[in-house]
């Protein structure tokens, strides 16, 4: 609301000829607007706040209320479960579209085993789309597409498999003879690059207090070169190591050289050659797991 | 002030909204996994469903896809049953834990690879990190029909103990293959020994559609040799050969056979009683 002077009693000051009253009331008439704005604008404020509390408010209840229900619709349904063992029809007749969403699930989940088994796929219009997963022991991996045609021949259209894996080679060799040796094949080369890659993420990841820097490794995992400690030493890293994998269906390495960085004394040489015989036959970052547990039990000891 | 409780509600709002999600998940979990239809009244669904389309015409393409969906994924998994001849008989699944997170699943499932039966218990661990999410396989129980073949319980126990799960079907799928192709091809295999004197000679007819035998030898001792050379099955790195055969032996007298199988073949040892 602004104070608003009659048109007449403005002029009437004018005419009194003072000038300054004239500046003061337009001061005061800004000031009384601006005053009046300004509390307008809070209570336009303050009401929009006191809704949206109110609506939140209500929104929290409702929500209560749905997970109140569905809480107890839970609760319901574990008790019939426990109560009898296996599996129990429900007491309501199930719409049809029910049904079929159940199958749905159900071969979803089927399918998703197939998945665990290393080689699933599904039906395209032209062919067949492959994925291969890759596991080390029980840690799925990455799992990689093959998108095949099947006529006039078997070619693969796309995939997703690596460049270092030799994929002409192997389609080459079975592709058009017999597809399962191929993906058998294809899935032991991709398991275990996916297995060595796996070792070397592990011992950086872990144990990269036991490492001087980093891992050197080549894309395909095939070649490892890194220098190491046991670790309770303290700065110096003995031991150089270098892993070469020669067969790549294989996640352990064919020749294992572990030199001494420093001028070795007998038993530096010993336990150099002892390490050697255990990267060929342990994982990489379980021998390394050995160590700190035998590092552990030493310091244990009374 | 107000801006705070504003703040409490909209925390609670999203706690609430996410409680619900697993809530509904865990129904739907629980719904999931404690029915059980029958492939007759999914068929009496599919009817009623199509009937049910063709009345209304409301939500039409709904119901097509739900109709082509299960088609589709019944293609798919019939395809992959018969392409890697692996066919699941049962699968049941009970969820165990489901957090935001974080879900563990207990599969029990049952099935064969060619002609051999196996049945699996493992728990599924799921974590979702961002975006990613990764898949964690503990507790991994096999159980093997031919569990005493001595190749089939070398895999089995190795795999079960490092819960690899992948390399138990890939061993069993390359076993299996080999398993029936030696099956099939030894089917036809007898071995007849006719006997007439045992200490003056023995007469060894050996019929063999497939393999080889390397030596026969017919001696006047009650013992005999006879080598064969087998494939070796390629998954089994360890370098031993692996013999299974079908040996009919016909008897003529009462003869005391005793079958040695190593590296190199069979070696049968005839005594007399």
């Amino acid at each position: 609301m602004s104070a608003f002077l009659h048109r007449g009693e403005w002029l009437g000051k004018m005419e009194e000829g003072r000038a300054d009253t004239w500046d003061g009331v337009f001061t005061h008439l800004e000031m009384l607007e601006a005053q009046a704005h300004e509390a307008g604008r809070r209570q336009e404020e303050r009401q929009q706040q006191e809704e949206k509390l109110a609506s939140l408010k209500e929104r929290v209840e409702e929500l209560r209320m749905q997970r109140d229900q569905l809480r107890a619709k839970v609760d319901l349904q574990q008790k019939k479960q426990s109560g009898k063992e296996g599996i129990v029809s429900d007491a309501a007749e199930p719409s049809a579209g029910a049904v079929l969403e159940w199958k749905i699930r159900s071969i979803k989940g089927m399918l998703q085993i197939f998945y665990l088994t290393g080689i699933s796929g599904k039906l395209t219009k032209r062919g067949v789309c492959f994925s291969i997963s890759t596991a080390y022991e029980g840690t799925y991996l990455d799992s990689y597409y093959l998108d095949l045609l099947t006529k006039p021949a078997v070619r693969i259209h796309r995939h997703s498999v690596p460049i270092f894996i030799p994929l002409e080679q192997i389609s080459k060799r079975y592709l058009q003879t017999d597809i399962r040796r191929f993906l058998s094949v294809l899935s032991d080369h991709l398991n275990a690059y996916a297995g060595r890659k796996y070792q070397a993420d592990q011992l950086q990841e872990h144990f990269s207090d036991q490492l001087e820097g980093s891992l050197q490794r080549n894309s395909l995992c095939n070649l490892l070169v890194f220098n190491y400690k046991m670790p309770s030493e303290d700065k110096t890293f003995p031991f150089s190591a270098r892993l070469i994998y020669g067969d790549l269906c294989c996640s352990l390495p064919t020749e294992v050289i572990v030199s001494c960085t420093v001028k070795p004394h007998e038993s530096l040489e010993e336990t150099a050659a002892a390490h050697s015989e255990l990267f060929r036959h342990t994982a990489l970052h379980k021998v390394f797991c050995t160590f700190r547990s035998a590092e552990e039990k030493v310091d244990g000891a009374p | 002030m107000d801006i705070g409780t504003c703040q409490v509600y909209e925390d609670e709002i999203k706690s609430l909204e996410e409680e619900i999600k697993l809530l509904a998940e865990q129904y739907k979990d629980l719904q999931q996994e404690s029915t059980f239809y029958s492939e007759e009244e999914i068929l009496t669904a599919i009817k009623a469903f199509q009937s049910e389309f063709q009345r209304e015409s409301k939500g039409h393409e709904f119901q097509s896809d739900l109709k082509a969906q299960l088609e589709n994924l019944e293609a798919d998994l019939g395809f992959l049953m018969k392409f890697t001849c692996i066919q699941f008989t049962s699968h049941s699944k009970r969820t165990v834990e489901r957090n935001r997170n974080r879900t563990v699943q207990k599969h029990r499932v049952s099935g064969k690879c060619h002609s051999l039966s196996f049945q699996l218990e493992f728990q599924l661990l799921e974590i979702k990190d961002e975006e990613k999410v990764s898949t964690v396989i503990t507790d991994l129980s096999i159980i093997m029909e031919s569990g005493e073949d001595s190749n089939v319980s070398k895999f089995v126990s190795r795999t079960e103990e490092h819960g690899h799960l992948l390399a138990f079907f890939r061993s069993l799928s390359s076993y299996a293959e080999w398993y029936e192709h030696r099956r099939s091809t030894f089917q036809h295999f007898k071995l007849y020994l006719l006997l007439s004197d045992p200490y003056i000679s023995l007469t060894i007819a050996v019929a063999v559609v497939s393999g080889t035998v390397v030596q026969s030898t017919a001696a006047t001792l009650p013992h005999f040799k006879i080598q064969l050379k087998m494939n070796k099955w390629e998954g089994d790195k360890s370098g031993e050969y692996f013999l299974s055969c079908l040996l009919y032996l016909k008897q003529f007298e009462k003869i005391f056979v005793q079958m040695n199988i190593d590296n190199e073949g069979i070696y049968l040892f005839l005594e007399d009683v």
